[in-house]
């Protein structure tokens, strides 16, 4: 320790291991993505350059700024060194600010911490949290397919795919080529967890390890990926699924629900006789309802469209617009569908979305399911002894 | 991330006490209502006998209407106002008991007496046919003995290197912690043997000879609390003041005892003002006496 008042000499750091603090530390870490920027100085109107991007050293990702850099560009993918360097905190989440005191050196693959497999924490997929990375992910490949992206210029051959354990379906989009197989199992390290359409995806590039394991504990191949039911409370602290199945009580009707016009061109719901892109139009009537389904541990809006709303209330469309030719009064619809939905038991299956407005769910399956009365009461004289004499 | 709050699926008998409140602060914060099981209600899913409801209160253009849930741990007030108009719509047809499903938010009415008593403000009722009224049980009942499970487990080992198993979700064990907290004394096997008489009995054919049970009395109730003997002269004082209360509502407009008339009769009768408040609120538990307003009381 500097007991003796002199200067503190900062301390290399791994950056899952940052912490807000007045001692400057040093990094050694990979540009993930780095962008350049001029800000302008509000003073004198002077511009400042600023360069900013995500690091990561494998066990975690962090966001840094770098002012008054130098000129010359800096690739993605090169390995830096650098100290002093200060630790702030935004939103919520660590960053990491270079100054004109720091020195930026580059450094080589081989100075990154070296991570030692049984030091990295075991996920689960629905532990998945968006920005992770630094875990091992046991899982079986539940489908894979190449896809040929335009990365710029570049033509790139990808595979994406889904992944499965015991706990959730994840998909994965992997930019190196590891010769995966559908209904094998893997251990990968060195993964990255990024957020897309509301869900959790993981990122395969030339840092992950892929392990072909037995597959112990996981579920068999040709399983069905995501049939098994999940507690809408375990997605609610996930981070969106890409195949689940959630069985709850309609309790109710999330806007805009009921009779809508659509526009003729894009299908789009008008507003006031109006679509968002093609303005006043003559729309056509259709039927969709946004279901809230509860479970008891959380909620899953459910969006039924007209094939849905017509199997599961009864009520065709042709229906709802005589009614509506009796009583002119849209909200009498949805009240009726309503009520032929309201306490009863439904299995949805499909992505699952999470974003600032809760869960929701596109389902690719919906039906009615009643409790199963006699399994129930088993099971329930199962839990509670001394019952029932 | 937001987005709906979920129905907790509880009896009565938990609902009923739960008293530790959440509040929110600012305009869009929701607020809670903490059960001594670790339920974090802001809604509720209950399920049991509704009705006859009645309407409180005179405002005509402020339509207010009560009813009783019942379900075999408890009884709970179900009201619906003009915010909640289906809920209204569907409280007032409830003429008769009958089994009902109710979804609505959790509310603490504070007693003049500062007695807290949870209240379901309804926002969507149905009636039930009986399969789906068991169904529904049946789902209150399970859920119940998930808390009881979690709250037991965490009252055992408390430190933080209990490891509660995948299936617990972080919010509920923390919610149980607070409950556990809030609530020291509460006792979580008190409400596992109110769940008993919710268990319906297997077929006897399914459990082994020497197990099955006699063919009567196969439901096991649960015997009403008895009713606490009070000194004779507690009866004077009751009965002096229900019969000054029934003379003032009777003489009055709008069928209530204005509770000052009230206190200032029974002071000349010799009842101090704390003493009347003492009755008031063991006649209001005991739903002999209402205040569906404050300051005035009826017979319930």
């Amino acid at each position: 320790m500097a007991d003796d008042g002199g200067p503190t000499v900062p301390v290399e750091t791994r950056l899952k291991d940052l912490r807000v603090s007045e001692l400057p530390v040093m990094i050694t870490a990979r540009i993930v993505t780095v962008m350049r920027k001029e800000v302008v100085r509000r003073s004198d109107g002077g511009r400042r350059p600023v360069l900013s991007g995500l690091l990561s050293d494998g066990t975690a990702t962090v966001r840094f700024t770098w002012w008054d850099p130098p000129r010359e560009e800096i690739d993605r993918g090169t390995v830096i060194r650098a100290a002093p360097v200060s630790v702030g905190e935004f939103q919520g989440r660590v960053e990491l600010t270079f100054g004109w005191k720091t020195r930026v050196q580059p450094a080589s693959e081989a100075e990154l911490p070296l991570l030692r497999p049984e030091e990295l924490p075991r996920r689960l997929v629905r532990e998945l949290a968006v920005h992770e990375e630094g875990f091992i992910l046991e899982a079986r490949v539940a489908e894979v397919e190449p896809k040929t992206v335009t990365v710029g210029t570049e033509r790139r051959q990808i595979h994406q795919g889904l992944l499965a354990d015991g706990t959730g379906v994840v998909a994965f989009t992997a930019w190196t080529d590891f010769r995966l197989r559908a209904g094998e199992a893997v251990r990968l390290t060195g993964v990255y967890v990024r957020s897309f359409r509301g869900r959790a995806q993981l990122v395969l590039d030339e840092r992950t390890h892929v392990e072909r394991v037995s597959g112990e504990g996981l579920p068999l191949p040709g399983a069905g990926f995501g049939t098994e039911t999940t507690l809408m409370g375990v997605l609610a602290e996930g981070s969106g699924s890409e195949r689940a199945t959630v069985v709850g009580r309609a309790l109710a009707l999330q806007p805009p629900s009921g009779l809508v016009m659509r526009c003729p061109s894009c299908q789009r719901i008008l507003k006031e006789g109006a679509c968002r892109i093609h303005g006043s139009v003559t729309g056509n009537p259709d039927l969709r309802l946004r279901l809230a389904l509860d479970d008891g541990t959380g909620v899953v809006t459910v969006n039924l469209d007209r094939a849905d709303v017509e199997r599961l209330t009864g009520h065709t469309l042709e229906m709802c617009l005589a009614t509506l030719r009796d009583r002119p009064d849209p909200s009498i619809i949805e009240a009726e569908l309503f009520q032929t939905l309201f306490g009863r038991r439904f299995r949805a299956r499909g992505a699952v979305r999470r974003d600032d407005f809760g869960l929701s769910m596109n389902p690719t399956e919906v039906l009615a399911e009643p409790l199963d009365l006699a399994r129930a009461e088993e099971l329930l004289r199962a839990r509670l002894p001394g019952s029932g004499r | 991330m937001t987005g709906r709050e979920v129905a907790w699926r509880v009896l009565a008998q938990e609902y009923l006490a739960s008293v530790e409140e959440e509040r929110g602060e600012g305009d869009k914060m929701a607020s809670y209502l903490l059960s001594p099981l670790g339920a974090r209600m802001n809604r509720v899913l209950m399920v049991g006998t509704l009705g006859p409801a009645e309407p409180v209160g005179q405002d005509p253009a402020q339509p207010f209407w009560r009813a009783r849930l019942v379900d075999a741990t408890g009884t709970v007030t179900v009201t619906a106002g003009s915010y909640q108009p289906r809920a209204l719509t569907a409280i007032q047809g409830f003429r008769t008991s009958q089994p009902a499903l109710v979804v609505g938010k959790a509310q603490l009415f504070r007693g003049r007496d500062g007695s807290a008593t949870p209240t379901l403000r309804a926002e969507e009722i149905r009636s039930l046919v009986a399969g789906e009224r068991r169904e529904l049980e049946i789902e209150a009942v399970a859920s119940t003995l998930d808390r009881i499970g979690l709250v037991q487990r965490l009252r055992r080992d408390p430190g933080p290197g209990v490891a509660p198993t995948p299936g617990d979700l972080t919010t509920a064990v923390s919610a149980a912690r607070t409950a556990i907290e809030k609530y020291p004394h509460s006792d979580p096997e008190r409400f596992r043997e109110s769940l008993l008489p919710l268990v319906v009995p297997g077929d006897p054919r399914a459990t082994p000879a020497s197990a099955v049970p006699p063919p009567t009395k196969v439901v096991r109730r649960v015997d009403p609390a008895p009713a606490p003997t009070l000194p004779r002269a507690h009866h004077a004082q009751e009965s002096l003041l229900l019969d000054l209360l029934d003379e003032l509502s009777e003489a009055s407009e709008d069928g209530y005892a204005d509770l000052k008339e009230a206190l200032s009769r029974a002071a000349a009768r010799g009842l101090s003002e704390v003493r009347v408040e003492e009755l008031l609120g063991r006649l209001e538990e005991d739903g002999v006496l209402e205040e569906p307003i404050v300051g005035k009381v009826r017979r319930a």
